[in-house]
């Protein structure tokens, strides 16, 4: 099983290098045929990510979601996944690349460091309310960092047009307005299923808690820094959302807000890990 | 009940008369004689405007040319082309027929003198040269602009016209088709019709580099001047959502939306009084600014008041005024963005450049489609005298079963009819390929020679071998 799980991680990268290739292509000649080839392999590496994360979970007896590099691994599915419905409803494959590229470092980074060798198990995790809030903190991400890559694009195009420079870029990118409204609508998803996945997260800590023994339930916090961080993104995204609506926030400020938000978020999460480890490690905790 | 007209009595001039040595001719272009496409034509690329001008033939003069052609016998049918930058007369006719004195009547008729397209700006061409000419044109690829898909229709046009007033030959028939497939293709397998290559156009891609859909924005046009209005007639047909003009002249402005209102568009068009510019600024996406003042009549001061009323919504300029409308200060504005024409000329140039990268790609795709038509022709070319063959065969296999039969019972000479028959289909099956395969017209023309003397094809009425008695 080990060998299988090696293998097959080992082989997500390659996929993903396969697909970023693939969509590379697709920006560069605009052509339906390679656009074809590159669902068909993106349906391809979904299918494998899904593999590994099975044959994974039957090896771990649990979701592998509790450890950094084993959520980033699943951040980078969720990624394309939603990407693949975006891509369908906007109608503009020319962003694919960008998106690849972000998904490619993620996997490549979790393949690489993630290891083979089996942990033992944390029977905390095996809680199905743990699987519901690891899934609503997966998809919330996802489309945050999908609103991270149409914000950066906007910035991109919006500088090739007051450059004037009528290269490549210019041509294959979709336009402003199409740029902020999927950036702006990757972050009215990714709020509410921030939001979601907050709440579920203190509902289970709240069963926990009366489940656990007295000396692990006081390990765990309402007040942990990631959950602390985690709740002002969730305002400042809200604040985002707000002035947009009220106030007619457009443009440059807006898609700004979207790159700094989600630079925060990524910058929080590293902190939170390195200098608070022991927070919001589940593995850590014994059985139930 | 009125009788029908014979053919042998319709005057002259009858169109049915006309149908009927039409169908005569094509009865002959599909018999013995093969028949070849023939162009007389002048365009943009050798023929200066005033010499295009005198050749162009308007729809009276295409009736007239082709009402002519239909008397001529040397003419099959003829398609001519006429657009801004060609005038292009395609002529089929038997292959060795003097055409070129019917084709002077026919222009003739039509008030062109076939001279214009005989001397130093003509272009004459025939046969392959001529279709290949003819799959160029359709797809755009000797177009002014580049992969232009207007002509495209303006050939299907011509035809369709060609083709209302009387019936056209095979030849003709297989090269408009193949022309428009080479079309097509040319247009939908590259990108040579992508990109704006007019300053107009490129006005209309710019903006949709800002607005998803031009049918939610907001159009201003600032003077009512020939190019603004140019512009503004683009972003109409485009489907902008709203157009407003500002005119220092009311009834300018007025008269303009009046000309702009008779095109087919649904838009609001208004027009406002020019001290409302500032406002009218902050409400617009797309402002195109065309006044013919020595001065900027859009400062620095104004942009930034209507930037702060749109909340960072992008705005976007077009000053394609010379002397410019806009200050060159309001483009550092945040959220402004403003294009001159210089701008507009790059975008074209650019596109211009990636149509021209794309020309190798076209030229493969309209050589296959001329590979199509050139088998096509050589088979053409071969079916009258391998059907004769093949009847003087049948003929000789007929005559020898007539003995067999009065000889033999009837269940064997049926047996010795269908091998003859396999024998004639094996002894047929050889010199096709032989002839399908020569490597020029000329040997092929050759091999069916050789075969038409060595079995004295053709001498219809002559006495064949007979059987020795």
């Amino acid at each position: 099983m080990q060998t299988l799980v090696g293998l097959l991680t080992a082989l997500l990268p390659i996929a993903y290098l396969l697909l970023l290739g693939a969509y590379v292509l697709v920006f560069l000649r605009d052509d339906p045929r390679h656009l074809l080839w590159a669902r068909r392999l993106m349906a391809a590496t979904v299918v494998l990510h899904v593999s590994q994360v099975g044959v994974r979970a039957l090896a771990l007896g649990r979701l592998p979601a509790d450890s950094p590099l084993e959520f980033v691994s699943l951040l980078a599915v969720a990624l394309i996944i939603i990407y693949a419905v975006i891509e369908r409803w906007a109608k503009v494959p020319g962003t694919g690349f960008v998106v690849m590229a972000l998904a490619f470092l993620l996997q490549f980074l979790a393949s690489a460091f993630v290891g083979v060798r089996v942990p033992p198990r944390a029977l905390l995790l095996d809680d199905p309310g743990y699987g519901v809030h690891i899934l609503l903190v997966l998809l919330s991400y996802a489309s945050l960092s999908l609103a991270f890559v149409y914000a950066l694009l906007y910035l991109v195009q919006a500088r090739q047009l007051s450059r004037k420079t009528f290269g490549l870029l210019f041509r294959r990118l979709p336009p402003l307005e199409t740029l902020e409204r999927m950036s702006v609508g990757a972050v009215q998803l990714g709020v509410p299923l921030l939001l979601a996945s907050l709440v579920s997260g203190h509902i289970w800590m709240a069963t926990l808690v009366r489940r656990l023994s007295p000396d692990i339930a006081a390990s765990l916090s309402h007040g942990d820094p990631k959950i602390i961080s985690s709740w002002i993104l969730l305002i400042a995204y809200s604040i985002g959302l707000l002035g947009h609506r009220y106030f007619g926030w457009r443009g440059k400020r807006m898609n700004l807000m979207a790159i700094a938000g989600y630079v925060l978020m990524v910058a929080g999460i590293a902190l939170v890990h390195h200098f608070f480890p022991s927070f919001h490690n589940f593995s850590t905790l014994g059985g139930v | 009940m009125k009788p029908r007209e014979s053919a042998e009595h319709r005057p002259a001039g009858h169109p049915a008369a006309r149908t009927d040595r039409t169908n005569a001719r094509l009865a002959d272009a599909a018999g013995r004689r093969a028949a070849t496409l023939k162009l007389w034509g002048l365009d943009h690329h050798r023929a200066p405007t005033g010499i295009r001008e005198k050749a162009h033939l308007d729809a009276g003069a295409v009736a007239d040319f082709l009402a002519a052609c239909a008397e001529e016998p040397a003419i099959v049918s003829a398609v001519p082309l006429c657009t801004c930058n060609r005038t292009e007369i395609y002529v089929e006719s038997p292959m060795g027929a003097g055409v070129r004195d019917a084709v002077a009547r026919s222009l003739a008729a039509a008030g062109v003198d076939i001279a214009l397209f005989e001397g130093e700006y003509g272009l004459r061409l025939a046969g392959i040269d001529a279709v290949r000419h003819l799959y160029r044109v359709t797809a755009g690829l000797e177009s002014m602009m580049l992969g232009e898909p207007q002509v495209s229709g303006q050939v299907k046009d011509a035809y369709r016209t060609a083709r209302a007033l009387g019936p056209l030959g095979p030849v003709t028939l297989r090269a408009f088709q193949g022309a428009f497939r080479a079309g097509k293709r040319v247009r939908t397998e590259t990108k040579i019709g992508e990109g704006a290559v007019s300053v107009a156009f490129a006005a209309v891609e710019l903006a949709r580099k800002f607005f998803a859909d031009l049918g939610d924005n907001r159009a201003l046009l600032v003077g009512a001047g020939e190019t603004g209005a140019l512009a503004a007639r683009h972003f109409l047909a485009q489907g902008i959502g709203a157009l407003n003009i500002l005119n220092r002249s009311p009834e300018r402005a007025q008269r303009l939306i009046e000309d702009l209102a008779g095109g087919e568009t649904d838009a609001p068009i208004r027009a406002r009084p020019w001290r409302d510019l500032g406002a009218a600024l902050s409400e617009a996406d797309v402002v195109l600014t065309t006044t013919g003042a020595s001065e900027p009549v859009i400062g620095p001061q104004m942009v930034r008041e209507a930037v702060r009323l749109r909340r960072g919504k992008p705005l976007f300029l077009l000053d394609i005024a010379v002397p410019r409308d806009v200050h060159p200060d309001a483009a550092d504005l945040e959220g402004v963005y403003l294009f001159g024409l210089e701008d507009l000329d790059e975008i074209v140039q650019t596109n211009l450049q990636a149509r021209r990268k794309e020309l190798d790609k076209s030229d493969l795709i309209v050589a296959r489609e001329l590979g199509e038509f050139t088998g096509w022709m050589q088979d053409m070319e071969l079916r009258p005298t391998v059907a004769e063959f093949r009847a003087y065969l049948e003929g000789l296999k007929d005559r020898e079963m007539g003995y067999v039969r009065k000889k033999l019972p009837q269940d064997v000479a049926d047996e010795v009819e269908k091998s003859l028959q396999i024998f004639i289909k094996s002894l047929l099956k050889r010199p096709m390929v032989q002839l399908k395969s020569a490597s020029s017209r000329e040997e092929r023309t050759q091999h069916l020679d050789s075969l038409r003397r060595l079995f004295e094809l053709g001498r219809s009425g002559e006495e064949e071998p007979g059987r020795a008695p």
